[in-house]
């Protein structure tokens, strides 16, 4: 284990990825999986503000009972383009496309991803997709949800759904694209001594994402290319009228994407397994079974599909089916919820910005995930689906869990990524604000779905009691807002500002820490990798006293010298 | 199969030509087995005046074609995957991701349990006697559910219609 | 990309440098590859699982649809896939052995067949669209003069249309596809391009031919041969 010197001053290293080459063209061009991860950061966080702003409006329209600033067919608009901004080009994309793409490589101790210029094409993919689905939205807007359920979408909606399809059918490649790169990356391209036991989870979480993305996404793909054939030229493969079914298109795009709930979920799970264990100064607790989990909720994530479509014309035979085995898939989850608490119980834990980000995930996923069963279950999610409780549910679950793993992750990694350090104090402070804003935000939306506010309505005249959940609701909103917002200028400054990071800030274990500048050579390592250590070793740390005075009450170090 | 005459080339396999050739024949009397046994039924009684009692007697024949179509294709597949696309000789990992897209196949037809158990509740369009089902749309007179509470209807109905 | 080795050997394969060994970079283009086709397997599988589901649910009339397909022309283009399949692999065989000349030739017969295969498909589809038959808007069901029966409901001739136009021509677009990639990879290899240092390109695009092969492997029974 090399050891991090706590107190020393560090340098920017003279010759890294951000400065070997400084024109467009050697971003735009480039084939290292380094400049690929940030230039997904930036189209990532692009994507999630014109989102944001959606939900925004959503949430405004909602302060009164009677609709008064959108018509019926706008607010349909504007959820619709919120979820499929927020699901197909953020969350998605999210953590492997960025953090993924920047660590994976460097943590298995590879010099870059099995297919770079693959890897490029994926990200062109996505901001061709990206501006294709903007500019259905510009050009008239898309009112038939995220889901595309037909035969709304496929016969009586006149917006532009076509070409949005077309939009996340270049997407649907791009995260193809990714998946394949991956899986060979990972199958392959380990260094000598990194068995698969010593992977760190956050490979597993990819990995294990990957299989998801490669098996399920070209069944979405081929169906929502199924429904443009259906608008464009008429065809009828789930036109009710021909005597189609119009819930095989439902069967259909849950197969794809009930898994992929895990594939933004999962990848979170792999940041919060390496950032639980780094800020407990501890081994992950039972890092087998973790690892078997994560597989193991890739695998039943694709079994499960059904219990969306309970309240469609789905036979009652296959809904307990799926009501059985959606249950299941409680139990790897919460194998993963106790080992990461078993793993901070009698560690040091110490409360850094990725840290708090942790806490945030672990309890905000405990919420969402124990509500899981209450939709899962068959009779009980007659009375919930479609209320405002199934909106609480998957926003705890993507946002209090995704978000909060991926920002989680962006803090963990971000000395690493750019070699400097942002302001602890702000940092904190976010994430304590994200924290709070998103409680308020979807709390009450809990309340509001227990009540019987169904979703996707734009007024509820007809019961006004709703209302102050509803402000409540909203008002969380703009705290979250502010929340996501400052990340946007401390992060940013922090480029310019902060203080130079050193390799291994955190005196973390794990390749991307102990054997590379922060940040890295273009080429990643300076010399060869062979792994010897056991994963998570930080029993194995001498100066652990040391990251524990650093981090503990006290000022942080490299706080000290920019206050 | 001819393993004996797999050569080592650099490294990796290069299949021989007398593997290539036995696929290719293989494949071609499969697919003449495959006409041969669709057509049978359909055409046979034409060319063979025995046929037609045959398959007129015992109806499965028509059934067994399908299968038997399915199966030979099957076999080709195999075959193909096995000797063109080289994962006979290829590592154990190639051959991992070489079923792997079956299976994943396979997954999907779980959803085969809802068309399978509709008919045992009757759905419009999948009951097994067509008209049978009860319309599951609230306003229908049919639907039982809205019965058990009378004294509800006008209100509930009157207060949902917006606008 | 640099090569790992101070020298370039013109008869040795590059290994680009995120690589170690040879071996491995070879094994990792193909673990690629195979799980890319893992992908085209579901794609194509979700079509066949619409097909199998809408076959039962109209099971005693697909037959009488499938009447206007002709099954001596799709068998025709079976064998046609069958032996362009055959002599992708001889020209994966051909590379692997270093065998310029055949390997060239191989290809050129691979495409000679895609577009045999494209032209038998032009065949099969044109008439079907003065017929009618392309389930747009101006589908008709049943066709002036049928080749069988013509019976069944005409919504559900539609979806079975549907079906055959959806998956043929995903599968044809599939070939044109393939046409493409076959004829790059012939120009980059006469050109001795530096992306072209061994086998593993050729390798890759017959995996993605014998994958088209394979589709329509079961294509053909599935739409030409329905028993009644």
């Amino acid at each position: 284990m090399s050891q991090a010197v706590i107190g020393q001053r560090h340098e920017i290293p003279d010759l890294h990825y951000l400065n070997n080459g400084h024109t467009i063209a050697s971003w735009l061009l480039t084939k290292d999986h380094k400049r690929i991860a940030v230039l997904y950061l930036i189209s990532v966080s692009f994507m999630f503000f014109v989102g944001g702003l959606a939900a925004a409006l959503v949430r405004l329209e909602l302060t009164s009972p009677h609709g008064q600033l959108f018509t019926s067919e706008q607010y349909n608009k504007l959820f619709s383009a919120h979820g499929i901004v927020m699901v197909f080009f953020f969350i998605i994309p999210a953590v492997p496309a960025v953090l993924g793409n920047f660590a994976l490589p460097i943590m298995i101790g590879a010099k870059d991803l099995a297919f770079p210029r693959l890897n490029l094409l994926s990200w062109y993919l996505y901001v061709v997709g990206a501006l294709i689905v903007l500019t259905s939205f510009i050009l008239g807007g898309v009112d038939a949800g995220w889901t595309f359920y037909t035969p709304l979408s496929s016969i009586y909606s006149n917006t532009q759904i076509s070409l949005c399809l077309v939009g996340l059918f270049l997407a649907g490649f791009s995260s193809i694209f990714t998946g394949v790169n991956f899986i060979a990356t990972v199958h392959k391209m380990r260094a000598p001594g990194m068995t698969w036991f010593k992977l760190p989870h956050f490979v597993w979480a990819n990995y294990a994402t990957s299989l998801i993305i490669v098996l399920g996404t070209p069944v979405v793909a081929i169906t929502l290319v199924l429904v443009i054939l259906e608008r464009t030229l008429k065809f009828g493969i789930f036109s009710p009228e021909l005597g189609g079914d119009p819930v095989l298109f439902q069967h259909m795009f849950w197969f794809y994407s009930h898994p992929a709930v895990y594939i933004m979920i999962l990848p979170a799970m792999g940041v919060i397994s390496e950032l639980v264990s780094c800020f407990s100064r501890r081994r992950l607790f039972g890092y087998e079974m973790v690892a078997f989990s994560t597989v193991a909720i890739a695998a039943i994530g694709f079994l499960v599909w059904g219990h969306h479509m309970f309240f469609s014309s789905q036979s009652v035979l296959q809904g307990i089916i799926f009501s059985l085995l959606t249950l299941i898939v409680a139990v790897p989850s919460a194998i993963k919820t106790f080992n990461w608490v078993l793993t901070m119980y009698k560690g040091s834990v110490v409360f850094t910005t990725p840290m708090i980000y942790v806490l945030g995930f672990i309890g905000l996923f405990l919420v969402g995930g124990l509500t899981g069963p209450y939709l899962g279950a068959v009779a009980c999610d007659v009375h919930l689906t479609g209320t405002y409780f199934v909106v609480a549910h998957f926003h705890f679950i993507m946002v209090g869990g995704a978000i909060m793993g991926f920002l989680g992750g962006l803090h963990f990694w971000w000395p690493k990524m750019f070699g400097r350090m942002y302001s602890e104090f702000w940092g904190r402070l976010s994430a304590l604000v994200v924290f709070i804003g998103f409680n308020f935000t979807f709390f009450p939306q809990f309340i509001l779905g227990y009540l019987g506010m169904p979703r996707r309505y734009h007024y509820y005249y007809f019961a006004p009691e709703w209302q102050i959940y509803n402000i409540l609701s909203s008002a969380g909103a703009s705290v979250l807002a502010i929340g996501y917002l400052m990340p946007v200028f401390y992060l940013t400054a922090s480029l310019i500002k902060g203080k130079p990071a050193g390799p291994n800030p955190w005196g973390a274990t794990g390749l991307e820490w102990n054997k590379t500048s922060s940040p890295p050579d273009t080429h990643n390592f300076h010399e060869k990798i062979v792994v010897t250590e056991p994963p998570y070793n930080y029993d194995a740390i001498s100066d652990n006293r040391d990251y524990r005075k650093m981090w503990g009450g006290e000022p942080l170090e490299w706080e000290k010298e920019t206050v | 199969m001819a393993e004996a005459h797999a050569e080592e080339h650099h490294g990796h396999h290069v299949t021989s030509n007398r593997v290539l050739n036995t696929t290719f024949l293989q494949l071609f009397a499969a697919m003449v087995i495959t006409i041969l046994a669709a057509r049978a039924p359909i055409d046979g009684p034409a060319l063979f005046p025995g046929f037609k009692d045959f398959f007129l007697k015992w109806e499965y024949a028509w059934g067994a074609t399908n299968a038997i179509a399915l199966g030979i294709a099957a076999f080709k597949a195999v075959q193909v995957i096995r000797f063109f696309m080289g994962v006979q000789y290829a590592s154990g990992l190639i051959k991992l991701y070489a079923v792997m897209g079956f299976v994943g196949f396979t997954w999907l037809y779980i959803l085969f349990w809802d068309y399978v158990g509709r008919p045992w509740e009757p759905v419009r369009g999948w009951e097994t006697v067509p008209g049978t089902a009860l319309p599951r749309d609230p306003d229908s007179d049919a639907g039982v559910p809205y019965k058990l509470y009378p004294g509800k209807e006008e209100g509930a109905s009157a207060e949902m219609s917006h606008e | 990309m640099a090569a790992h080795g101070a020298a370039i050997d013109p008869n040795e394969p590059v290994v680009y440098e995120q690589y170690e060994t040879i071996e491995q970079q070879q094994e990792t283009y193909l673990v690629g590859m195979w799980s890319f086709l893992v992908t085209e397997v579901m794609m194509f599988g979700a079509l066949f699982l619409v097909y199998s589901l809408y076959r039962w649910k109209f099971r005693g009339e697909f037959f009488m649809f499938h009447e206007e397909l002709s099954w001596q022309w799709g068998g025709l283009n079976t064998m046609n896939l069958l032996f362009s399949s055959f002599l992708m692999a001889k020209a994966v065989q051909a590379t692997q052995l270093k065998r310029a000349k055949a390997q060239m030739w191989y290809l050129a017969g691979t495409i000679v067949c895609a577009f045999i295969f494209l032209i038998i498909k032009a065949i099969e589809w044109i008439p079907k669209f003065e017929h009618h038959l392309v389930p747009t808007a101006s589908f008709h069901w049943p066709p002036h003069e049928p080749h069988g029966s013509g019976g069944g409901s005409p919504e559900h001739a539609k979806i079975f249309y549907s079906l055959y136009f959806t998956m043929t021509g995903l599968h044809g677009l599939h070939v044109v596809i393939g046409i493409i990639a076959i004829t790059i990879l012939m120009v980059m290899t006469k050109l001795k391009a530096k992306a072209i240092t061994d086998y593993i390109p050729t390798e890759m695009v017959g995996l993605y031919w014998h994958f088209v092969d394979l589709v329509w492997i079961f294509l053909y029974p599935l739409f030409y041969l329905i028993p009644r």
